[in-house]
């Protein structure tokens, strides 16, 4: 009976996508496709922060390297297929991740978190500085995107919003999936055990700083897909992509929607599209309301949207078996 | 003297002016970090705060003294409300909690400041006293920079006496090693965090004050000094102040003849060194232990 709620709930969501560009116009669906781009980008940080337990600074640069990649094939490749652009997105981010990979993998906690800083820094600067192969300021923009072919069979212009549109949400949902599906592998619980307990990882016959390297190369590669999506999606790539800013977005994605589950982070980037959307309307500081959400969400529930989600439920359950006190005297706040 | 020893020489004071404001900065983080294990992003957004409200007092009375004094003690007292109304309340949820709080804070700050003042870059002048040129033995220094060594220096003379000669200091560095222990001999270690995180802010604010005439103050202000203070912390070693006091003056060096000598490369330069260091010393050069 469960199982076939949830299939009913997942064929409606898919329903939904399918119709959303005819259900909303072409505005909401850019910004949907925005928001799966950062939760994509998020969810390939929850692997690294909620999973393995570890922190980083500077996941902008994989997000970036990606973008790069990707912009500089589609400008210098004649005729560059779009799937080989966007593994050229994949590829550049994990070729990034396995050259950080052998200082990295020996850190843990600030020292790790800082290290990234430096690194997404110094391509930051490097971004800026050398013209002739990322333009500077500029970025790289005004690449062709070429058609989804597939010889003999289909060829789909993808210039077109609404067909690029389908493209998008099939490759960020399918990378969702396969990062879904990782977490449940045996591999998955290793990585758990890493964050909760590396010396008894390493005990029992795992290694540890390889299984870091590889959810780390691993998780780099599905920032690489986002910055890739991200660059054609925008036809630019520049630096404020590797930014500083950039490498806090799914940080606070990630603690908004709560770091526990699996789910939190695509919240997360839920919720913050939905307050820009709101907040730019009235004012332009759309981050002093970020800033104060998160300040709440961790003040009051330290689990995120995920933990409300839990809370509400509950205290729902028992309102509707009669117990409703809970929830009406305002105790739902489930605080520590 | 001649123009080449003349233009050594005052970019060295252009680089100690430097070191010794991200010194300013860098100290009050790392004694934070050392003591209550919080990477701080927000303090150089307090670092900002104060340069405004520095410039507010300036245009309210007119008097840069007055903002000197007032200006870090706001912030000051800024920086103890969030800890003792935010930080404090989650600190049992540990690192993560704690520092994603700050990146919060920071946002709210950085945002806050455009909305009270506006973005445009607001000039502060310098106070007529400081204005203008030095000679001393033939060279002229410009008065204002060494205004700026000259306080950091009592500032740094005045830290380190209440560190190194009062109990209250001895207390501190107990806390920095062993904060738990030092709870269990009966001392109230949250009233020594919010203290030490009055007086981290009060050092930020200080050097905000201090670099405000020159930089102006604009929302901007925190990015470069932030990144720079960071890289201090980390380099020197967490929790170690010698370590960033010795960081600091090479990264001041390294901005001011890094842009005299190899001007393509001078943003990169202190984040090449950053990446050597670490990937050789992860704890940074002085660290005892791992961040």
């Amino acid at each position: 009976m469960k199982k076939r709620v949830k299939g009913i709930v997942w064929g409606v969501v898919l329903v939904i996508l399918v119709l959303y560009p005819w259900l909303f116009g072409i505005y909401f669906t850019n910004v949907l496709v925005t928001c799966a781009i950062f939760a994509l980008f998020a969810v390939s940080y929850n692997l690294l922060l909620g999973y393995t337990g570890l922190f980083s600074f500077g996941h902008a640069m994989f997000f970036g390297a990606g973008g790069y990649a990707t912009a500089l094939a589609l400008t210098h490749i004649e005729g560059c297929p779009l799937l080989v652009a966007l593994l050229f997105g994949f590829f550049g981010a994990v070729a990034l991740a396995l050259l950080l990979s052998p200082i990295v993998a020996r850190l843990a906690h600030s020292a790790f978190a800082m290290l990234h800083l430096a690194f997404s820094m110094l391509l930051y600067t490097l971004a800026l500085k050398l013209r002739g192969i990322t333009g500077g300021e500029d970025g790289i923009g005004g690449f062709p995107i070429p058609p989804f072919h597939i010889p003999g069979i289909v060829s789909v212009d993808m210039t077109d919003p609404l067909h690029f549109y389908y493209f998008a949400m099939a490759v960020l949902g399918g990378s969702l999936w396969i990062a879904w599906f990782l977490t449940k592998t045996p591999f998955g619980q290793i990585m758990v055990s890493v964050r909760d307990n590396a010396k008894r990882v390493d005990y029992l016959g795992f290694k540890v700083p390889h299984t870091k390297a590889i959810i780390y190369a691993l998780s780099c590669g599905f920032a690489g897909i986002a910055g890739s999506i991200y660059a054609m999606f925008q036809d630019l790539i520049s630096a404020s992509a590797l930014g500083i800013a950039q490498s806090f977005a799914p940080i606070v994605m990630t603690m908004v929607g709560g770091v526990i589950a699996f789910s939190g982070p695509i919240w997360g980037a839920a919720i913050f599209a939905l307050i820009e959307e709101l907040t730019t309307r009235y004012t332009e500081q759309v981050q002093l309301v970020e800033g104060l959400v998160l300040i709440i969400v961790i003040l009051f529930f330290p689990g995120g949207f995920v933990h409300l989600l839990a809370v509400v439920k509950g205290k729902w359950l028992e309102f509707m078996r009669g117990k409703g006190s809970g929830f009406i005297k305002g105790t739902w706040f489930g605080k520590k | 003297m001649d123009s080449t020893t003349a233009m050594y020489v005052s970019q060295g004071i252009h680089g100690l002016a430097y070191g010794m404001v991200l010194f300013l900065v860098a100290s009050g983080l790392t004694l934070i970090f050392g003591m209550m294990g919080i990477l701080n992003v927000a303090h150089t957004a307090f670092f900002m705060l104060a340069a405004y409200f520095c410039y507010q007092v300036v245009a309210w009375t007119g008097n840069f003294w007055l903002g000197l004094f007032l200006a870090p003690i706001a912030t000051a007292v800024v920086g103890v409300l969030v800890e003792r109304f935010l930080l404090r309340k989650i600190h049992a949820l540990g690192l993560l909690f704690e520092l994603t709080l700050t990146i919060g804070v920071m946002f709210v700050i950085m945002e806050g400041v455009k909305v009270f003042w506006g973005t445009e870059n607001l000039p502060l002048p310098v106070p007529p006293l400081l204005e203008g040129l030095a000679n001393i033995g033939g060279m002229e220094y410009p008065i204002y920079r060494l205004f700026i060594i000259g306080l950091s220096l009592v500032v740094l003379g005045f830290l380190s006496f209440i560190l190194y000669k009062t109990r209250m200091g001895m207390v501190v560095r107990a806390a920095v090693s062993d904060a738990d222990m030092v709870n269990a001999l009966g001392i109230n270690v949250p009233h020594l965090f919010m203290f030490v995180f009055g007086i981290g802010t009060w050092m930020a604010g200080l050097a905000g004050v201090a670099i405000a005439p020159i930089l102006t103050v604009f929302p901007g202000l925190a990015d470069q000094m932030g990144m720079d203070a960071f890289i201090v912390v980390i380099v020197g070693g967490f929790g170690s102040l010698g370590g960033a006091l010795m960081v600091a003056l090479i990264s001041g060096f390294l901005s001011s003849y890094g842009v005299q000598f190899v001007s393509q490369l001078a943003p990169v330069l202190m984040f090449i060194f950053m990446a050597v260091v670490l990937a050789i010393k992860p704890m940074g050069l002085f660290g005892e232990r791992e961040g």
